[in-house]
């Protein structure tokens, strides 16, 4: 085993961190102005030029909030929800490949990681809703709940046709199996898959149309609703990491990952950045669309129609296979 | 009439998502046109005529004071009751003596029935709204402060006090006769009950067309 | 003292329904509408009992009225239901003129159909925002008042608040029409169509817009009748009662217009009926604009806006001149001894007005027959057996307003 250097590791963690949670905080920014455009408003456009500073302005404010934590709430699992939320989508980050040579840790499991942190996080979100002690959080973390669970089962299977594609679960290898096949993207081969995919993507990171955890008009904020100030800002954080580890799984899976069509000099992330950046777009823009599904249709969805499409995405991918070899 | 329903999507129609896209093509363009935000505080929005902003009292233009008469019309007609006016006569049935005019702005529910009572067109709802305070006796409103709120509408408006009117003290498409004497301001031709605007099979009868069109028949 | 402990807030849970997850929805909720508290009894997320709890918007208007006179109570209907002023200030009026025999000229008429068709557009436009916002769909309530901002625009321009227009009068309108107006307008109905458009793009045949409302919330038409409901909520029942037609009031009688009904009674019929009624309202604006007489706005006979309470009693400062618009009418009388109930055609639902007068310039008992208050009777009905979320939805299609409610 190579002999690891722990300073090197240290700055590229950090590193890798901040420009996370500095994406974080410009995706919201992002989304503010795009769904704002889209509806003929403005967005933000007061704290600084253009409103540029408005994020910064926004993690000031929850920073220093009154952090509000009801009588009745059970205080160490209400502390500890959203930094198991917060922790799980961070380690997420770490089997990311952003190009090459950029990868914090190259495991042969990556994608598995991925979903079992993803996973992971979702026991931060039922824990909350459980440690408000609060209705409404109760039911969001429920729904929460139950949603990862089914949407796990679909996304999972969605990409098992990647799997067989690639024969590896190693991110880097998806991306270099992809360079190497016919159309240089698996999105066209495994377009079923993809669809799957997008889908149960949006519903895992509780977007809209999917967004019933914390359906506003329905369970005031779901889960988050008891929490307030630095606590709620970790919910927030680790939702929008989620985005951006699901659309890093589908940029690396689907898209190519940090190929492109030609390679710009001195910035080997160039194409990846704008896949993801590409996909969040898409986010925003289905949120500012779509109406939301009610739960027992969400579950349907996922059940009755993208597991067994994902099932026939398999069957499809393995007889391809066969006829092709 | 029975509402029509859409007719139900077809299978290729389904599978392609065909309305989901319809509805996100559509707010793909609106994204790339112009917004309708009015940006207020650097971007004022102009009220339209005889708006129902905050109270003032006419100043009047030879004796500097109010022009109010003490009437209690105002007083009487308020649904919120927030003028009091006191008044005293020097002599009996001489004329009455404002001492001191005020309304609690706060509990105003700006509906202009004080302008239109106004024998004498003293008071009137200007259109500045901008008058938000942290303090509750700076929107109590008394004479000064209402006489204030007058020069700063004149000002601000850029208004003439001699000929400024407000369509509370003379509506639009009311007659001259029916107003008191102090009201009787010489307002737009349109304000009259000769300038009235009409529709258009109205407009085609009181116009000269209709000769020719008794010709034709 | 036992009786009023026996009346106690709390209502009484029956020992079957401990079992139930209760949820109290509201009065501080983003989705009830204003401060509708909703008792619901969850069985998983399905609803078994609901229980809607209202009054928290109290503001005793009916007893305010037995203490005005008839013209200080109009600015006061302006906030019954605060987003159709309009149509309550028409309601009102119509009320009273009919009460004490006041005459309206044809022009104020006019006038008065439109501003009414006007508030019923901008009415449902705020429906339509708010139903689309709870079931989710958030860009139509941006679009949905970007048209509604050209109305209150209007009514700006008309009488000058957005608002609380407090337009009407006794025996007419308070003021003309101005070009401005009219042209503003006419514009308005020409775009307005295509913007309908927009909405339905987003959402009419959108597959979960589909599936969030039909078949759900079903009301059938007889129920319907019984609950009481009026308005697009009855007749997305497919019960074709409509004021305008059955009563004709204003100048309903002249114009062409025509009543849309819906066939299940469910969420997406009454969506549909409202949807109609907007081109059926630009309709209405369109010949009333054509049809537009000239003529005085006010009847010159009409009672002052001071009228005072007492017939004997006059108001102190008669010889200093009358108000500007009416002449006081010292010799007529207008004080009428008797009861009436009036009602109109309100964006939400038959609103009417039930006066008794005892012979003085105030109402001795006013009763408000508001839409929104009998249609919150009719959620339990429609949401029992529903799940949490179309319990949303329902409230939404219902298009309740609170202040009309409790009034």
């Amino acid at each position: 085993m190579a002999e690891i250097n722990f300073t090197k590791l240290l700055v590229h963690l950090v590193v890798l961190v901040d420009v996370v949670l500095l994406h974080v905080a410009y995706a919201t920014y992002f989304e503010r102005k795009v769904i704002g455009h889209m509806q003929m408003r403005m967005g933000p456009t007061r704290v600084g030029p253009m409103g540029l500073l408005q994020p910064i302005a926004d993690g000031i404010k929850l920073f220093f909030k009154e952090d509000i934590i009801p009588a009745a709430a059970d205080r160490p699992l209400f502390y500890a929800a959203p930094i198991i939320c917060l922790v799980a989508m961070l380690s997420c980050l770490a089997v990311l490949p952003f190009d090459p040579n950029h990868v914090l840790a190259d495991l042969n499991i990556g994608l598995i990681f991925i979903f079992a942190m993803s996973s992971l996080a979702s026991y931060g979100v039922v824990l909350a809703g459980w440690a408000s002690n609060s209705k409404y959080s109760f039911l969001g973390g429920m729904r929460s709940m139950s949603q990862v669970i089914s949407y796990e089962i679909a996304m999972g299977l969605s990409l098992v046709g990647v799997m067989m594609m690639t024969g590896s679960l190693n991110l880097g290898q998806i991306v270099a199996a992809q360079a190497a096949s016919p159309f240089g993207i698996y999105a066209i081969p495994q377009f079923i898959g993809f669809f799957v995919f997008v889908v149960s993507m949006l519903a895992e990171t509780n977007r809209v149309p999917f967004d019933l955890p914390e359906a506003e008009t329905e369970l005031v904020a779901g889960y988050c609703t008891e929490y307030s100030g630095i606590r709620f800002s970790l919910f927030f954080m680790a939702e929008y990491i989620g985005m951006i580890v699901m659309a890093s799984i589908g940029t690396i899976c689907f898209l190519g990952g940090w190929n492109g069509p030609f390679t710009v000099p001195y910035v080997p992330f160039f194409w990846f950045l704008l896949k993801i950046y590409a996909i969040m777009f898409f986010f925003f823009w289905v949120r500012a669309t779509l109406p939301r599904y009610r739960y027992d249709q969400l579950m349907d969805l996922g059940w009755k129609f993208l597991i067994p499409l994902a099932l026939a995405n398999i069957l499809l991918t393995g007889l391809m296979k066969t006829v092709l070899e | 009439m029975i509402v029509k329903h859409k007719k139900k999507r077809n299978l290729l129609e389904t599978i392609f998502l065909v309305e989901i896209l319809k509805g996100m093509g559509l707010t793909l363009r609106r994204m790339f046109s112009k917004p309708v935000t009015c940006q207020y505080p650097t971007e004022k929005r102009q009220p339209s005529l005889g708006f129902r902003g905050k109270h003032a009292l006419v100043r009047n233009p030879h004796t500097q004071g109010s022009k109010c008469v003490a009437c209690l019309r105002c007083v009487t007609i308020c649904p919120s009751q927030c003028i009091s006016i006191r008044f005293h006569q020097d002599e009996e049935n001489g004329p009455r003596l404002l001492d001191s005019y005020e309304i609690e702005a706060l509990r105003c529910i700006y509906c202009g029935y004080c302008a239109e009572v106004c024998p004498v067109n003293a008071i009137l709802l200007t259109e500045s709204y901008e008058y938000s305070s942290y303090d509750r006796q700076s929107i109590f409103f008394d004479q000064e402060k209402l006489l204030a709120n007058w020069d700063e509408f004149m000002d601000q408006g850029n208004h003439n006090p001699h000929t400024y009117v407000n369509p509370f003290w003379r509506p639009r498409g009311c007659d001259i006769k029916g107003l008191a004497a102090p009201r009787r301001k010489a307002v737009p031709e349109e304000w009259t009950r000769e300038g009235q605007i009409v529709g258009r099979k109205h407009k085609a009868a009181a116009s000269p067309a209709p000769p020719e069109q008794g010709a034709k028949q | 003292m036992a009786a009023l402990e026996q009346r106690s807030m709390e209502i009484p849970i029956p020992a079957q329904e401990k079992e139930l997850f209760a949820l109290k929805m509201g009065p501080q909720h983003p989705a009830t509408h204003g401060v509708l508290r909703l008792d619901l009894f969850l069985d998983g997320e399905t609803i078994a009992i609901c229980k809607p709890d209202v009054g928290y918007l109290h503001r005793g208007f009916e007893k305010i009225a037995e203490n005005k006179s008839y013209a200080q109570f109009l600015p006061i209907t302006d906030r019954l239901d605060y987003i159709g002023a309009m149509a309550n200030n028409v309601g009102y009026c119509h009320a009273v003129e009919t009460l004490l025999n006041i005459e309206v000229p044809e022009r104020a008429n006019y006038i008065r159909t439109i501003v009414a068709e006007m508030s019923r557009i901008s009415g449902h436009l705020l429906w339509l925002a708010t139903h689309a916002l709870d079931i989710g769909a958030m860009t139509v309530f941006l679009y949905c008042f970007r048209e509604r901002e050209i109305l209150l625009d209007l009514f700006e321009e008309l009488c000058g608040a957005r608002l609380t227009t407090s337009y009407t009068r006794l025996g007419g309108v308070r003021q003309d029409v101005s070009a401005l107006f009219m042209d503003n307008l006419t514009k308005f109905t020409d775009d307005f169509p295509t913007k309908i458009a927009d909405y339905e793009t987003l959402i009419d045949t959108n597959r979960i817009w589909l599936k969030r409302t039909q078949n759900i919330g079903v009301i059938s038409g007889k129920q319907a009748v019984q609950l009481g409901f009026t308005g697009p909520t009855l007749r997305g029942s497919g019960v074709d009662y409509d004021v305008r037609k059955h009563r004709p009031y204003c100048v309903y009688d002249r114009l062409d217009f025509q009543v849309p009904l819906g066939r299940k009674g469910d969420i997406y019929d009454r969506y549909l009926c409202r949807m109609e009624e907007f081109r059926q309202s630009v309709a209405i604006i369109k010949q009333c604009l054509e049809q537009l007489p000239p003529g005085p706005i006010v009847n010159d006979d009409a009672p002052d806006l001071i009228m005072p309470i007492t017939p004997q009693r006059k108001v102190a400062a008669d010889s200093i001149g009358s108000s500007g618009i009416i002449q006081l009418m010292e010799d007529r009388n207008i004080y009428m001894e008797g009861d009436v109930y009036v009602s109109t055609e309100a964006p939400k639902g038959e609103l009417g007005f039930y006066f008794v007068s005892d012979g003085e310039g105030r109402p001795y008992r006013m009763h408000i027959r508001s839409p929104s208050f009998i249609h919150i009777g009719g959620i339990p009905a429609i949401c029992e057996g529903e799940m949490v979320a179309d319990v949303i939805a329902c409230i939404g299609s219902l298009d309740v307003v609170l202040g009309e409610c409790d009034r």
